[in-house]
Parts: structure tokens; C-alpha cells; sequence
């Protein structure tokens, strides 16, 4: 039993380093000199007295950041609040259409957003909101949202709906049982699903392209446009550098959340 | 003569600014009835309009225009056709805009730019080259300007070529046969010269060479011709190359062809001008260029690059647009253009691109130098990749008429749509 | 009780509006504007202000007529079911890897797994280009190493096959997380008690698996598997970014990709709309089953 054990930590272990290794080959590759990258033997340490950081930490990278940082929250926080009252409603709630709903969350998922953006953008335009944050927050909040629902709604079934009868029994009313029971307990849940959301606004690409204007990047363009050059060489160590960069908040928020967000959708589909 | 035309165009413009000043009320924001104070220049690529020429034409032009300035924004090359499908639509539409020579068909056809027939002389008496003002050119009427060129030549090591006790070649047969020999001397990790499969940019100038072509119109129809006899016999002696003269991928672009040559891993490589400022410093003396040799000597047709110029039709800033181009096309833009290794449109400042041998092989190529189809359609073939795919079938041995009959027909289709 | 009560109220429905409002705005306004489109011819020309005239279901016609869309169909269904049975296969073993192993070890997966789960997708493509680049590639190099000399300079990218190779491997690499994550939260919902008890009663593991673990993890893996289906059925970042690398668009064109190259390639919108009306339906065919059998357990 024991010698199997261990065998199983050694296999657990070895997917570890196999999963880990892209990952790892980025922060190393980071930190290269130029010609090392195009050298017919690959050096398997990072060499930290030629990192690429300092070239790709410039204004552009800062105006990005803030860029993305800004639709991101905006995204998150619409998504969130509008995700949160519906699943809320969806999960403490009986009525009629409740299935619809669901179900369009559902499919909303399926449809290809290649399709829409350029209806999207013909959007933007008649309403005044092309390169503007609001307009891209929108048409993100739009994109996360029926995962949102999905999630919190999970949460919110987890939460025993016994807790807020007990409080209403005690004189509360409906709303200020659920505000003061059930609310701080979906605290986690409503963190979980802000995380998912930052991961998909923070990485969504093909809009930006289409709604902002080109001295409007965001990161994962800023990015793009670290390898998108025409008459010199390509910086790979410093494209490595920037990619290290744009995944690094992405990372530590899912360190911190990963346990909950799993738990939340979990919650959901177990108690059906 | 000159002088007196910008001071004319300053004259004009302050007049409008006038006018505007007038009508306009209270309007103390940036968006006049008329416009607005900032013309924004959309320039392709990070810097291949050097950092230096732009600046110049920032400073020049809000010193030309009082209260007024120029707002320069840079689109990566890949994103350009997407961006402009949807900008020139809009309501933010960039004022002038820089487009690939081979994509202004695209935009002139849908009458996304302002027609500048009627103002053509106002911008200088040698616009060219001709092929530019042609791609720029729908139903008789040019909309897009040429703004600079630049020819494909070779570069090659000069070392590599005393080695092997070569010369420079001097017909197309005798480079095929130094580039092979080359890539003998070198042995198996050596490209005697640097070819990636799916760079049909360069590739191209075979079938150019032996007179074949893309396509050629008729009767208002595309008719594609890369299995025509002339374009068989030429992609012929390229899959000749592919197999004995390089090791660069099969499915390479014509990207960074320069690292190769400065790892010491091939001993030619073809690109426009511009590349020789990314080849390693310590082999620099080492470096020469010339043109690539026709079938019976003298320079091979090659395929032009560059970019053309247009107004946006939806600009409300037309007039201060046109005093860009006019500033564009002014002696000392197309000097410093020339300077910067850049093909001026105007061909009196040629001259000022050197008379090294980089700057001869670049005006010797050029002097032959052709473009893809006028089709407004040629930008879908190109976003769909079809020339990448069919030089990548060729350099991987296929069988060079029926991919080229195949190719044809997918041409046909995309050009005729 | 208290959910009759509750049923006459406007209460509920008034919770939904706010999400409601962003979903019309955001996705159903534009999904509306993109039917519409798909009736009209509308190419460039349109795009600049001519006027867009209606076509029926031209479009449509044209599409079934065509060969290559059935192919990409095709191609895409195959894609779809190789990766998404690979990755939950795999994601559920390695979430019963994660519950088998000690504290040390399990961490240590879990992390790895996180770096992969929250890596920008144009950031991942970044270094997986690198990694299988045909010139300085490691995986070129160490399959060198361990003596395929054949692999020196070897192309990952021109032959299809091949190309779909890399894509799943990075399309699982990027997935599997996600999968096993949720799949062993799932598991460690299953009671020990119950398992402890079959255990003494003789069960053994496969049924135990089979009767227990099974019935109680299998929710979470059906809404998996759906967005698994659903996601892998839509991919288009990796597939795009490897066609720009190398290989032959026309030859790996999934859905995705496909009608992207209709509306921002070829200008023809009318037709990329109607793809995508096309994608939508065969989405919703290929998932009916799942999402029915998830809105069973919903109470009215």
C-alpha cells in the first residue's frame, strides 16, 4: 500500500513537470540573451543578468495595464452584479420561465463570438461607443455573464435556505435575512466568480482588435504586437518577458481563489 | 516652387480655420462642425516609417498649421485590413491611412477614399511609380497615392562567395546553380540560399523571371496563369532550390530571413532594402547586395513593395488631409525618405538613396518590378493564404502542375467573386 | 408554503431584468442584427453604403452546396470529440490522482496545474510555438536526443494531421486543469463513510467507483462535458494563432476559424453569418442531450 502510494505521488509529480514545463519555459526564456533563443542548443537555466523586462516595461506597457485593468473591473463588476441578482433569483425562486432562463444562459454559451462582433461593432458605432471602455466593458460583461450566473447560482444553492427561514422566523424580513445570513456567506463565491471573470475579459483578444483604436491596447494585444514586427528582428526574450508579465496577476488571483471557484460550480451541479 | 505652395496650403488652411472660427459659435472643443483641430495618420508597421522622418512631418505640420496638429498612430501590418474594413466606416475614422500597395484595390473599389484625380498635380509633376498610381487607380479614378516602394534584391555573403570561387551571378540560371553549389560547400545544416517555403513574396520572382505572371485580365475577368507554360518552367527551377539549395522551412514566411544569415546558416537571402540594417553588425563588411539576375541577364522582375496613401472619405477633415499628402509629397519628406532607403515617389530624389551597391541592386530591381493582380478581391487572397499555400506544396515536392492547375482554380474563384 | 406565495410575485422577475438587459444589449441585440445579415448579401461594398439587398436563403444554399463547409464540419466534429474525450478522461484521472496522493505531492500537481489553467492563451500560444518551432524547437531537440535523427529541422505545422497534433496537445495541456480541478472538488463530496462501508461489505474498487463515487460526481461531469463540447467545438485562438505561424489555412480551417475567414477575410459577412447560424444550431443539436438532462434535475 505504501510502495503504491509513493508510486502514485511519483506519477503526480511527473504530470506536474509536464504541465508545469510551458509555463517554465516562459520565465526562462524571459530571461535570454537575443541570441540564445536561436541558438541550435537550448539553455535550460535562466540566465537573470539578460532578462528581456527591461525592454518591454515601458509607457506602453503601463497604458496597457491600465487599459486592461479598467474594462476588466468594469466587466467584473456589471457582470457580477447582474450575475449575482439572477442567481439569486433563479435559486430562491419558483416562477414561471425560471427553465427558459436557464436554459438561455446555457446557450448563450454556445454561440461563436467570431460571428458577432461584427454586428457588435456596428452596435458601438450607431451608439457612439467605439474606443470607448464602456463600450468594451459592456459587450465583456455580455461574455461572462451566463458563466457568472452559472457559478453563482451554485453558490447560492450551496447556502441552506433553512438559515434564512431561521432568521425570518425571529421577525426579520425576507430581503434583510438574506442580506445579513446569506450574503456574507456568498462572499467566496462572489470572489470566485469575479476571478473567472477577470481571466476571460483579461485575456479576450479578437474585440479588442475590432472596438478599440490602435493606441488603445490591450495587454494580450500589447502583446501581439510585441511579435508583430515588419523590418526587424523579433525581441523573443522580451515578448517572453512581456507574456511573463501579463500572465503574472492572472496567476497569483487564481492561486489565491482556485479551492473556492471550483467548490462554487461544484455546489451548483452536486445539489442539482 | 515649392515654397510658395506650402506657403499656399498655409494660407488656404488658415483661411478655412477662419471660416470655421466664424461659423463654428461656441465651439471651443476639439469637434468643429467642419472637423476637428487633430488629422490622424495611420502608418503601418512599428517603424518603417522611421521615428525620425515622422517626427519631422509631426513638427512640420503644426508649424504649417496653426492650432492645428497631427496625431500619427501605428498598426501592426497583420491587423491593418481588419482594422480598416471597420474604421473607414465609421464615425472615428483615421484622416489618412497607409495601406500595402497590393491591399489599396480593396478600399479604392468600395470607394472608401476620397477621389484625388482632379488634385493630382497639386502634389508634384513625378508621382510614381506607375504601377502605384495604378494599384491606387478604380474605374479611371486614383484615391490612393503612392507613398513609398521598396525592391527585393539579394544579400549575400561575400566570404561564402570567395570560398567557393564564385562570382556574382549574372542570369537567372547562373544564381540557381551558385546557389546550389553553395549549399553543396556548406554541407547539410548550410543554405546557400535562405528560401522558406511559404515566402511566395520572394518566391515570385521566378515565375516573374520567366515570364509568367499571377493572373491577367480579360474581358473583365481574372484569369489566373500560374500553370501557364512560362509560370510552370519558372516555379520549376524554384522547387529546384527548395530541394538543393535550402534548409530554411518548408512552411517559413518570408519573416526575419536575416537570422539565418546571421547565425552563419546561409550564405544569400532576399528581402527589401530595409533588411540590411538588421544583419549583425560584425558581419556587415562581409554583406553585398545586388539585384536578382533575369534569364537573360540584367535585373529579374520582382515583386514591389510598399504603400500607397488615401484620404478616408467619411474624414470631415479633408481639406487639412490633403495638406498631409501635400506635406508628404514635399521635397524635403521624399529626401529624407530617400535617405532612410525608402523608394521616394518622387523619382528625382531616387538619386539620394546612395550609390553603393545596396542603393544600385534596390533601383535595379525596382526598374522591373511588378504587383500581385489589381483585383479588388487580391486581399482576400491574401488573408485567406492561398499563394503561401501553394509555394509551401511546392517546396515540399508536390507535383508542380497540378498544384499549380489546383491553384488556379481557388485564384479564379477568390478573384472573380 | 412560502414558494407559493412567492410565485405571484413580480419579485424574482424583476432580479432577472438587470442581467437580462446586458444579455440583449450585449449578445441577442447583435445576434438578431447577425440573422438579419445572414439573409442579405453584404461584402465590402455593402460595408461602405451600398445598399444590401436581400437574398433569401442564398446564402445558406450556398453554404450546403459547398463542400468545404461539410468538411470543416466534419473536421471540427472530429477535433471536438478527440479532445473533449481526452481531456475528460485524463482531467478525471488526474482528480482521482489528486485524491489517491499525499498532502506534498498533490499540491505540488495542483499548482503546475494552476500555472497551465490561468496562462493567457496568446501567451501559452507564445511558448508552444517556441517549443515546437521547427528550427530552435526543444521538442525537435530532444526527439534528436534520444536518437530520432529525423526530426532535425522537422515541420510540426505543414502537414494537417500533424498540425492537429500540436493544437490538441495544447488545446488538453490548456483544458485539463479546468477538468480535474472540478472533478476533484466533485470527489471530495463523495462520502467516506459510505465508501468505508462497501468497502467492508466486500465491494470492491471498480464497483465502488461504479455505485458510489460515480452517482455522485457524475452532475459536475455532464455541465463539464457540455462546456468541454462547447468550448472545443468554438476554439479559435489556437487554431488561428498556429495558422499564422505555419501550415495551410485552407486544409485546417475549423468552424471558428472558418468563419472568420468569411466575414474578416473574404469580406462576406451575409455568408459568415449564416455559418454561424449554422454553428449555432449544430451546437445546440450536438448538446440537447446534456442540457436536457441538466434542466430535468431543475425543479420547475
Amino acid at each position: 500500500m505504501n510502495a503504491r502510494a509513493r508510486l502514485w505521488g511519483v506519477v503526480a509529480i511527473v504530470l506536474a513537470v509536464i504541465w508545469a514545463f510551458p509555463v517554465y519555459w516562459i520565465g526562462n526564456s524571459a530571461f535570454q540573451p537575443v541570441e540564445a533563443l536561436r541558438s541550435p542548443n537550448p539553455s535550460f537555466l535562466p540566465d537573470f543578468s539578460a532578462s528581456g523586462f527591461g525592454r518591454v516595461f515601458d509607457d506602453s506597457f503601463v497604458d496597457s495595464l491600465k487599459l486592461s485593468l479598467t474594462v476588466t473591473l468594469l466587466a467584473i463588476v456589471a457582470a457580477v452584479l447582474c450575475g449575482f441578482v439572477a442567481a439569486v433569483a433563479i435559486s430562491r425562486f419558483r416562477f414561471r420561465g425560471r427553465r427558459s432562463f436557464i436554459f438561455t444562459v446555457l446557450a448563450i454559451q454556445m454561440i461563436p463570438p467570431e460571428a458577432l462582433f461584427i454586428s457588435q461593432y456596428k452596435m458601438l458605432n450607431d451608439w457612439g461607443l467605439l474606443n470607448s471602455v464602456v463600450g468594451l466593458g459592456l459587450l465583456y460583461s455580455a461574455l461572462i455573464l451566463p458563466f457568472t450566473v452559472w457559478m453563482l447560482r451554485g453558490f447560492v444553492d450551496g447556502i441552506p435556505i433553512d438559515l434564512e427561514e431561521a432568521a425570518m422566523t425571529d421577525g426579520c424580513s425576507r430581503t434583510r435575512a438574506f442580506f445579513t445570513i446569506t450574503f456574507p456567506l456568498l462572499a467566496p463565491g462572489l470572489v470566485a466568480s469575479s476571478v473567472y471573470g477577470f481571466l476571460q475579459a483579461w485575456n479576450e483578444y479578437t474585440l479588442a482588435v475590432v472596438v478599440m483604436d490602435p493606441s488603445n491596447r490591450t495587454l494580450p494585444l500589447w502583446l501581439k504586437g510585441l511579435t508583430d514586427v515588419s523590418n526587424e528582428a523579433v525581441d523573443w526574450p522580451a515578448v517572453m518577458a512581456g507574456a511573463t508579465l501579463v500572465a503574472t496577476p492572472v496567476i497569483i488571483l487564481f492561486m489565491i481563489v482556485q479551492n473556492r471557484m471550483t467548490s462554487g460550480m461544484v455546489g451548483g451541479a452536486v445539489k442539482g | 516652387m515649392k515654397l510658395t505652395k506650402i506657403a499656399a496650403a498655409t494660407a488656404a488652411s488658415a483661411l478655412a480655420l477662419t471660416a470655421l472660427a466664424a461659423c463654428g459659435g461656441s465651439s471651443d472643443g476639439d469637434k468643429a462642425e467642419g472637423g476637428s483641430d487633430t488629422v490622424t495618420l495611420w502608418l503601418a508597421g512599428k517603424e518603417d516609417t522611421p521615428k525620425k522622418v515622422e517626427d519631422w512631418l509631426v513638427k512640420e505640420f503644426a508649424a504649417q498649421h496653426k492650432g492645428k496638429n497631427l496625431k500619427v498612430q501605428h498598426i501592426d501590418w497583420g491587423e491593418l485590413i481588419p482594422r480598416l474594413n471597420t474604421a473607414l466606416q465609421s464615425d472615428k475614422t483615421p484622416d489618412v491611412v497607409e495601406v500595402g500597395n497590393t491591399q489599396a484595390a480593396t478600399f479604392t473599389s468600395v470607394g472608401a477614399f476620397t477621389d484625388l484625380t482632379d488634385k493630382l498635380d497639386q502634389l508634384g509633376d513625378n508621382i510614381g511609380p506607375k504601377s502605384f498610381v495604378e494599384a491606387g487607380t478604380y474605374d479611371g479614378k486614383v484615391s490612393a497615392v503612392p507613398y513609398y516602394w521598396g525592391s527585393r534584391y539579394i544579400f549575400y555573403s561575400k566570404k561564402a562567395f570567395k570560398d567557393a570561387g564564385i562570382e556574382v551571378p549574372t542570369t537567372l540560371a547562373g544564381f540557381n546553380d551558385a546557389a546550389t553549389k553553395l549549399k553543396a560547400e556548406g554541407g547539410d545544416k548550410y543554405s546557400g540560399f535562405w528560401l522558406p517555403g511559404q515566402d511566395w513574396r520572394n518566391g515570385i520572382s521566378w515565375i516573374f523571371a520567366n515570364g509568367g505572371d499571377i493572373a491577367k485580365q480579360e474581358d473583365g475577368t481574372w484569369v489566373a496563369t500560374l500553370s501557364s507554360p512560362e509560370s510552370i518552367k519558372g516555379l520549376t527551377e524554384l522547387q529546384g532550390l527548395y530541394e538543393k539549395a535550402t534548409t530554411a522551412p518548408k512552411d517559413g514566411k518570408d519573416a526575419e530571413p536575416w537570422t539565418a544569415y546571421n547565425n552563419g546558416e546561409a550564405a544569400m537571402f532576399m528581402a527589401p532594402s530595409w533588411a540590411r540594417w538588421s544583419v549583425d553588425k560584425k558581419k556587415a563588411a562581409d554583406l553585398g547586395g545586388f539585384a536578382l539576375p533575369g534569364t537573360e541577364g540584367g535585373a529579374a522582375p520582382v515583386f514591389a513593395g510598399g504603400s500607397n496613401l488615401g484620404i478616408s472619405a467619411k474624414s470631415k477633415n479633408q481639406d487639412l488631409s490633403f495638406d498631409l499628402l501635400k506635406l508628404i509629397y514635399s521635397d524635403e519628406f521624399q529626401q529624407q525618405l530617400a535617405k532612410n532607403g525608402l523608394g521616394p515617389a518622387n523619382d528625382k530624389y531616387t538619386g539620394l538613396m546612395g550609390d553603393d551597391e545596396f542603393a544600385k541592386a534596390a533601383v535595379a530591381a525596382a526598374s522591373n518590378s511588378k504587383l500581385t493582380p489589381a483585383s479588388p478581391e487580391w486581399a482576400s487572397v491574401e488573408s485567406a493564404s492561398i499563394m503561401e499555400e501553394f509555394f509551401g506544396k511546392i517546396a515540399s515536392g508536390e507535383d508542380v502542375t497540378k498544384a499549380a492547375k489546383a491553384t488556379d482554380d481557388k485564384l479564379n474563384a477568390a478573384l472573380n467573386k | 408554503m412560502s414558494s407559493t406565495r412567492l410565485r405571484r410575485k413580480a419579485g424574482p422577475y424583476a432580479l432577472l431584468v438587470p442581467a437580462i438587459l446586458v444579455l440583449v444589449v450585449g449578445m441577442a441585440y447583435p445576434l438578431g442584427r447577425q440573422l438579419m445579415l445572414s439573409f442579405h448579401e453584404f461584402g465590402r461594398a455593402q460595408q461602405f453604403g451600398q445598399p444590401a439587398p436581400w437574398v433569401g436563403l442564398d446564402n445558406y444554399r450556398e453554404l450546403v452546396t459547398d463542400r468545404t463547409m461539410w468538411t470543416v464540419i466534419a473536421r471540427s466534429l472530429a477535433f471536438c470529440f478527440v479532445n473533449a474525450s481526452i481531456t475528460m478522461v485524463l482531467g478525471t484521472l488526474v482528480a482521482v490522482l489528486m485524491k489517491r496522493v499525499a498532502t506534498a505531492p498533490r499540491l505540488i500537481l495542483q499548482i503546475s496545474m494552476l500555472l497551465a489553467w490561468a496562462m493567457p492563451v496568446i501567451a501559452a500560444m507564445t511558448a508552444w510555438q517556441w517549443l515546437f518551432d521547427t528550427r530552435y524547437g526543444l521538442v525537435n531537440w530532444s526527439l534528436r536526443k534520444v536518437g530520432f535523427a529525423s526530426f532535425d529541422g522537422h515541420n510540426w505545422l505543414i502537414d494537417p494531421l500533424s498540425f492537429f497534433f500540436v493544437a490538441s496537445v495544447i488545446i488538453i495541456w490548456m483544458s485539463v486543469p479546468f477538468v480535474a480541478f472540478t472533478a476533484y472538488a466533485a470527489l471530495t463530496q463523495v462520502s467516506e463513510e459510505t465508501l468505508e462501508a462497501s468497502h467492508l461489505d466486500g465491494a470492491t474498487a471498480i464497483q465502488r467507483f461504479r455505485h458510489i463515487v460515480y452517482p455522485t460526481i457524475k452532475p459536475v461531469l455532464t455541465i463539464v462535458a457540455l462546456l468541454q463540447i462547447v468550448w472545443d467545438l468554438r476554439v479559435f485562438a489556437q487554431i488561428n494563432f498556429l495558422q499564422n505561424v505555419g501550415g495551410t489555412p485552407s486544409e485546417t480551417h475549423l468552424l471558428g476559424t472558418y468563419i472568420y475567414s468569411l466575414g474578416i477575410g473574404q469580406n462576406d459577412y451575409g455568408s459568415a453569418s449564416a455559418m454561424a447560424m449554422f454553428v449555432l444550431v449544430l451546437t445546440l443539436v450536438l448538446t440537447v442531450r446534456y442540457v436536457w438532462s441538466l434542466l430535468k434535475e431543475e425543479p420547475r
